[in-house]
């Protein structure tokens, strides 16, 4: 039970790959965590998994199913992505945006069954958007309508979920917020892969980590492992000093 | 739960209200579009002349001159607002419209050409050089974003120099044809429905309720599409096909009232606006409404158009620019503030 990429390569239209001859293995029930430098190729390595975008070679399987040579509906049963800045659309309530996760399961007219309204009201339910459900989501802050989208792939009720930098563009209150709902996935038996770039909340909230340089993987396993000074010499160019967080006793970097 | 359910059931009656009301309005205003011209005719004597009660001048008049172009203002005003709303969520731009892939001028193009250049030709292949005119603009510009992925924004302005390209096409054609008719041409480009018979109908009510069928059942897709490629592609919609079947169903509806009724760009942009400040964006109640929006809009400008200084007329482009300008304003303006994070 897990996800397994084998030699993937993927990149954009005629440019050069952005990453290359990826090996990696997703393990069922974890938090896995991206980081890596600016334009390391974390995202698109996301958007691959997820099958935003199709890799020029490898493959990619998720328990039994061969992810490129499937129907697009049946993955998006399996497998929830969650783009960086997501298009907000124009006058859709929340509660809408959130029905929308159920598409994949749903035919062409995207007529609600029980089941479906059963699980948006949960998504609802889990992210604290109650209150909010009948707003736009245009109208919404920032950190409100993070937890819609999620809502929205939580809906989806798929066993895996990606989330591409799901923390940007917002305070450490609201970061925090969500990286607790990325937990909360996880303890509701999701895996999920999260893109990050702040390092140390990456250790404290991801089971396992994996570093990306230039297209590759360079370093995965436990935070504990992974964040070494000499990791982030080698990744980022930086002499920093690691030590463990006062609370959660996870690595923290601080640049010397 | 039941607490939480009732403002969505309030706006699903309002909704249902808000439809029942405006095909009522587009009745009324379609009865009172029959009554004024050169020969003002009372609503009474028409109501009996359509159900086929009163058999005598007024009958010829109805029959034969204001009912068909009554009828093509509807198809027309439904078909542009219903292209608008497609090609609007396609490409997530509000000022999106057929107007800006190109698809009024290529089909403007086609037609004109067809009718100066080829006079043989009989009308009824006219809706059909509009939509291959269509098509051209259309696809060009669809066919440069399939091989450079082009963004939303690309998109639509590959489509505006598309548009001039045609629209100069448009302007040499007017400006070289010898015709001493060529002021025909010039009336049905600012989008008229002077001079429509019930062959104008004919040639197009076919294509024209087709495509709208398929345009509401797409509606629910075209929700998922105006996420974005990346969310719609995780929610399993195979973007770059279901973009083609949209923009081609798009392209189609637009080239067709093109072909019967002229150039009218306002509807195509302004429908899509009003409907969706009516019920919001979702598009299963929002077609349907930027239908009746279009239908209403076409109607009244064709009527009003009659109305002002019968016999002379004035097309109903123009007065539909003219009703619909001052209303989109006020439409952008109350929206805008609250659109703001």
């Amino acid at each position: 039970m897990s996800i397994i990429l084998a030699g993937v390569t993927a990149g954009y239209g005629r440019d050069r790959a952005i990453v290359e001859n990826i090996d990696l293995e997703i393990r069922t029930g974890e938090v896995t965590v991206l980081i890596g430098p600016n334009g390391c190729g974390k995202s698109t390595l996301l958007k691959t998994i997820g099958r935003i975008l199709k890799p020029r070679s490898g493959s990619i399987h998720v328990d039994d199913l061969d992810v490129l040579r499937n129907d697009p509906k049946r993955v998006a049963r399996t497998i929830a992505y969650l783009p960086q800045s997501p298009v907000v659309p124009t006058a859709i309530t929340v509660e809408q945006l959130v029905g929308y996760g159920r598409a994949p399961h749903q035919s062409l007219l995207g007529l609600r069954s029980a089941k479906d309204i059963e699980l948006v009201d949960h998504a609802i339910a889990t992210t604290g958007l109650e209150e909010l459900r009948f707003k736009p989501v245009a109208e919404l802050s920032g950190g409100q309508r993070q937890r819609a989208f999620i809502a929205m792939a939580l809906a989806q009720d798929t066993p895996y979920v990606m989330l591409d930098e799901p923390t940007t563009f917002l305070d450490i209150r609201h970061q925090v917020e969500t990286l607790d709902l990325v937990r909360q996935l996880h303890d509701a038996g999701r895996t999920s892969v999260v893109v990050l770039h702040d390092i140390a909340q990456a250790a404290r909230y991801g089971d396992r980590l994996v570093v990306m340089h230039a297209g590759r993987l360079v370093a995965e396993g436990k935070p504990a492992d992974v964040v070494t000074p000499e990791l982030l010499r080698e990744v980022y160019g930086l002499e920093c000093e690691v030590y463990p967080d006062p609370v959660s006793g996870t690595p923290v970097v601080t640049p010397k | 739960m039941t607490g939480l359910a009732s403002p969505r059931t309030r706006a699903t009656n309002r909704a249902v209200i808000l439809i029942v009301a405006l095909l009522a309005l587009v009745i009324c205003v379609s009865l009172w579009g029959l009554s004024v011209g050169a020969v003002a005719i009372p609503v009474d004597v028409i109501v009996n002349t359509l159900f086929n009660l009163d058999g005598e001048q007024q009958t010829y008049i109805i029959m034969k001159s204001r009912l068909p172009r009554m009828v093509l203002a509807l198809l027309a005003g439904g078909a542009l607002a219903l292209s608008g709303a497609i090609i609007q969520a396609v490409i997530r731009n509000p000022l999106a419209s057929p107007n800006v892939i190109g698809i009024n001028s290529g089909a403007a193009l086609f037609a004109l050409g067809m009718v100066l250049l080829f006079p043989a030709i009989p009308q009824v292949w006219m809706p059909l050089a509009a939509c291959l005119g269509g098509l051209c603009a259309a696809g060009f510009v669809m066919l440069v974003a399939h091989y450079r992925s082009l963004s939303a924004v690309h998109l639509a302005l590959i489509g505006v120099a598309v548009g001039f390209v045609f629209e100069s096409g448009v302007d040499y054609l007017l400006i070289t044809s010898n015709d001493s008719e060529s002021s025909a041409p010039m009336i049905w480009l600012t989008g008229s429905l002077w001079g429509r018979t019930w062959s104008h109908v004919g040639i197009s009510w076919i294509p024209m309720i087709a495509l709208s069928g398929v345009a509401l059942i797409l509606s629910y897709r075209l929700d998922l599409i105006a996420l974005g490629e990346a969310t719609a592609t995780g929610l399993g919609l195979n973007v770059p096909r279901q973009r083609l079947i949209m923009l081609f169903v798009a392209t189609m509806l637009a080239s067709v009232a093109v072909a019967v009724v002229g150039v009218m760009g306002f509807i195509g942009l302004m429908a899509p606006h009003i409907a969706r400040r009516l019920v919001g964006g979702s598009h299963r109640l929002m077609l349907p409404v930027s239908m009746l929006v279009g239908m209403l809009l076409v109607v009244l400008a064709d009527g009003i158009g009659r109305a002002i200084a019968p016999p002379i007329e004035i097309s109903a482009g123009i007065l539909a620019a003219l009703i619909g300008a001052p209303f989109f304003i006020y439409i952008m303006l109350t929206t805008a503030s609250e659109q703001e994070p």
